[in-house]
């Protein structure tokens, strides 16, 4: 496959740059905000390249954890990390629920000036990759973009009509 | 190390939605959700014959997405929702964990602007 896949999101933040990259680069406030309606747990947060910044998330009994490995540190502009799925141990893993899913997603995320605003452009593409984790990640984006819409809808259907007839009590 | 709340399912996402893309399979699971269904119930509303109907079910079973009983002559199909929802609980999940994050994040930095303004008023 010669076309590698990319996941893109772009935000404008009102908060000058410094603030935004402060909330991305300090433990204590990234921890906030990272992992949606999850408890997130910083282990370790060594930003310079080459360092780990080691993130358990919890919700309920479950816990997810991931490793992420900066490769480019240069504030307050622009994040580079190898982003991957790990065990309780932190050994890089194939992701439990999604065998095919990457291992490694490069990272990048860039931070531009607007004066009172920032612009937030985060970047997701496969690393090294196999050809089943490319289409696999290729897959994923395209149903996020457009075309398995109807597939969602269908589903969210089925969803609402299973409980109702399963009659699961709150 | 089996990590807790990790399901052993492992749905191919290109099998399921390449399985839903087609409208009548999305119908068949649609009439699915009455409850089970024999090849004859399943073709009467379509303008289909049985052999059609038969290489639809074919697909959506291969995805997972239903089940067929072997023993009985009719070989009733019905829907198997636990491996649907492991694989659109996961899709969602990617699909929102960065903007549900972002939407955070706007949050974190409103406090942090907040808080910044009362200590320039306190100076």
């Amino acid at each position: 496959m010669s076309e590698i896949p990319e996941y893109r999101l772009e935000r404008i933040f009102n908060a000058p740059r410094d603030m935004v990259w402060r909330a991305w680069t300090d433990p204590e406030l990234l921890h906030r905000w990272y992992g949606p309606g999850v408890e997130t747990i910083i282990h370790k947060f060594d930003l310079r390249p080459g360092g780990a910044w080691l993130n358990e998330m919890k919700w309920g009994d479950n816990a997810d954890f991931s490793k992420m490995v900066f490769q480019e540190v240069t504030q307050p502009e622009k994040l580079v990390w190898h982003h991957s799925s790990t065990d309780a141990d932190w050994n890089i893993t194939a992701n439990a629920r999604m065998p095919d899913w990457p291992r490694v997603l490069l990272t990048t995320v860039t931070f531009e000036d607007m004066g009172d605003k920032t612009n937030v452009l985060l970047t997701q593409i496969p690393m090294d990759a196999t050809d089943a984790e490319i289409a696999c990640f290729a897959e994923m984006m395209a149903g996020m973009d457009q075309g398995w819409g109807s597939g969602y809808a269908i589903m969210d259907e089925l969803f609402v009509e299973l409980q109702v007839e399963g009659g699961h009590d709150e | 190390m089996e990590q807790p709340g990790y399901t052993k399912l492992q749905p191919n996402l290109d099998t399921i939605f390449a399985a839903l893309a087609d409208p009548t399979r999305r119908a068949i699971l649609s009439r699915l959700v009455e409850g089970q269904a024999s090849v004859n119930e399943i073709a009467a509303p379509f303008k289909m014959s049985q052999p059609a109907v038969s290489r639809h079910l074919k697909v959506l079973e291969r995805a997972g997405l239903i089940e067929r009983d072997v023993d009985e002559q009719r070989r009733p199909a019905r829907l198997k929702a636990e491996q649907m929802a492991a694989a659109v609980d996961w899709l969602n999940d990617f699909k929102a964990f960065w903007g549900a994050s972002f939407d955070q994040l706007d949050s974190v930095l409103f406090n942090m602007k907040r808080a910044k303004g009362k200590e320039a008023d306190n100076e």
